[in-house]
């Protein structure tokens, strides 16, 4: 990977990440330990189960189900990072009313090098699916991911970002037809710097789109996310729910944009981006923006950012919590708006459970 | 089992608290009345530990312990609870929750072990019976929405839970229709009139005093106690009003 060329903080769009750490890990030998138990979701109904070690696929430890491995369409646009995916990937493709068996589980794991790879899931009419991706491991692990739903089709993507060290990017581009749905969900929990794009286009009428996630950072942690939503039909729904927390040095950052294009009529977008400042050395940048170009829509954004409420942490105190089990309690109601948007129970379960293991409570 | 010993605090520099001196013993119930801005809910949250209260000087000694010495949570897992006169509202975080982490942190800084899920819901569910908070309300979040007298009651569900040994409760009782009060007074007896625990109640109204009979009654004005009596006193405050007797 000699030709490896990264955007500059100067770049529109690239000023809040720092990518100066991936030339290194790039030079790096992955070394190809994994850790013995994987983070599966014990669930009742059990689909697909992929592992992939530093971007290939582990066969012996895989249940590949409905999903195949092979070449992939994905387009990488002129993304800096996206670029570097290659061609060879997971599909999946779902035929009219199909679904996988159950809950569709992805482990990536990364041993200390970069890896790539491109996905793909098409969904045809009223075909469902739900994903779980799970990073963990240190290194860089790059993704673009390619999603087509057809009419009524629902696909719920939730990820989460647990890889330790090292640095997580992520590119999705997604197409969404008549009344189908879309619903991500992201919590980065981990000790890695991530790096979220997300471009939503909802193409078909009544389409629904939720692009979300909770980033949790400290020391001198960073979490990117730049998301664009793009209304082009009549009566689309869109939600942008974000919550971000930094501790220490560390900065979150969220640019989310919604677009409404000339005649996507009675389109309905919401925005609600949260930060919550652990430390007074943190930082939080939350930007909204909302470029409208019809006349009956109806676009609610806010952003705000706070720090715990202290009648609340002395309320805690005063009921015998110690002050880290308090904070890390407050935390996780804080970003509680953004994962409860998942609706599994199972996999909204584990969430909590990472963000709460990662916040030191109990 | 509490003693106070010319207790002076500040809050933002401004002195509030001057020379307050008390002792409390095991089985007693002190009331506390006094005009309002006197230094009652200051003397609560100092007893507390409340970030922003500070101590410039004096003594409070609980069960032998320097109690200022300990930060909140360890006051709480040493047996002091405190009936907030505001009680905090907490988005996010459902009143099971919040005691059943409460109830866990204080058995695990004694040494104990955790309670187990079925038993804390088993003792939750009596204990909002007894002072009618329905299994509906402990499932929402803390305060959040409650009425001024649920949340009062909601106080003592906690204290019911938690199960202290000396609870100052700051003005409990103000906010509750005639029932809840006789609901919440009957709460208090029940949980707190035992040989080995004491409640500071601080009150403006006889009204509680007739249901949670006080051994003794103070005043409080200008941040100390100016006079000390028998349960006759709070009647004598009753018809006579604080000028008098606080002069
Ligand atoms: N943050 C603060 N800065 C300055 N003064 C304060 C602050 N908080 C409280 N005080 C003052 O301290 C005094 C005592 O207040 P406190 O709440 O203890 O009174 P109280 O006896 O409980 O009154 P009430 O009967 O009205 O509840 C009041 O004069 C109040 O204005
Ligand atoms: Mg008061």
């Amino acid at each position: 990977m000699s030709l490896l060329e990264l955007p500059s903080n100067r770049t529109e769009g690239w000023r809040w990440s720092d990518l100066s750490a991936l030339p290194e890990i790039v030079a790096r030998q992955p070394a190809g330990t994994v850790p013995e138990a994987l983070p599966w979701i014990g669930c009742a109904r059990e689909g697909p189960r992929l592992v992939f070690i530093d971007g290939k696929l582990a066969a012996d430890q895989s249940n590949l189900g409905t999903i195949e491995i092979g070449s992939v369409q994905a387009n990488p646009a002129d993304h800096a990072l996206a670029r570097l995916v290659g061609s060879e990937g997971w599909k999946l493709k779902l035929g009219q009313d199909h679904a996988p068996q159950g809950l569709v589980q992805i482990v990536h794991v990364t041993t200390g090098g970069a890896d790539h790879l491109p996905a793909e899931i098409e969904l045809d009419v009223d075909a469902q699916a739900s994903v779980v991706e799970t990073y963990i491991g240190e290194g860089w692990a790059n993704r673009l991911t390619s999603i087509r739903l057809s009419r009524g089709a629902r696909l719920m993507l939730n990820r989460r970002l647990l890889s330790s060290a090292g640095y997580v990017s992520l590119n999705d581009h997604a197409v969404i037809g008549e009344g189908a749905s879309l619903i991500v969900a992201t919590l980065s929990a981990g000790g890695a710097d991530t790096r979220m794009d997300g471009q939503l286009t909802l193409t078909g009428d009544a389409a629904f789109a939720e692009f979300g996630g909770a980033l949790l950072a400290r020391g001198t942690q960073r979490h990117d996310a730049n998301l664009a939503v793009r209304h082009e039909a009549v009566g689309g729904m869109s939600r942008q729910v974000w919550r971000s927390v930094a501790d220490d040095k560390a900065t979150c950052s969220v640019a989310a944009r919604v677009e409404v294009a000339r005649g996507a009529q009675k389109t309905d977008g919401e925005q609600s981006l949260k930060g919550l400042l652990l430390s007074r050395t943190a930082t939080i940048n939350a930007k909204p923006e909302l470029e409208i170009f019809a006349d009956d829509v109806k676009c609610a954004h806010g952003a705000t950012v706070g720090e715990l409420n202290r009648d609340a942490l002395f309320y805690l105190a005063s009921r015998g919590v110690a002050p880290q089990e308090a904070k890390a309690l407050l935390t996780q109601a804080f970003v509680a708006d953004a994962i409860d948007r998942i609706g599994e129970e199972e996999v909204r379960d584990a969430f909590h459970e990472n963000a709460m293991a990662w916040l030191g409570g109990r | 089992m509490l003693r106070i010993e010319n207790l002076h605090a500040e809050i933002d520099g401004k002195q509030i608290l001057n020379g307050l001196t008390l002792s409390v013993g095991a089985s007693e119930v002190h009331a506390i009345m006094g005009p309002n801005g006197a230094g009652k809910s200051t003397l609560g949250y100092v007893l507390g530990g409340r970030p922003g209260y500070e101590v410039t000087s004096g003594s409070v000694v609980f069960d032998g312990k320097d109690l200022l010495d300990m930060a909140p949570d360890e006051r709480a897992a040493a047996g002091l609870f405190l009936g907030f006169q505001y009680p905090v509202e907490i988005p996010g975080v459902s009143n099971v929750q919040f005691l059943r982490t409460a109830l866990n942190a204080q058995r695990r800084a004694r040494g104990e072990a955790e309670i187990s899920a079925g038993d804390f819901l088993r003792l939750a569910r009596a204990q909002g019976e007894a002072l009618g908070v329905s299994m509906d309300m402990m499932k929402r979040n803390v305060n959040v929405g409650f009425s001024g007298g649920e949340k009062k009651r909601n106080e003592m569900v906690q204290m019911g839970l938690i199960d202290p040994r000396l609870a100052v409760l700051d003005e409990t009782d103000s906010g509750l229709d005639i029932d809840a009060l006789r609901i919440v007074g009957d709460g208090i007896n029940r949980i707190m009139r035992k040989p080995d625990k004491a409640v500071l109640l601080i009150t403006h109204y006889q009204r509680l005093l007739d249901i949670v009979e006080p051994d003794f009654v103070h005043v409080l004005a200008e941040g100390r106690i100016v006079r000390s009596g028998g349960p006759e006193l709070a009647h004598q405050l009753e018809r006579e009003g604080y000028g008098a007797i606080a002069a």
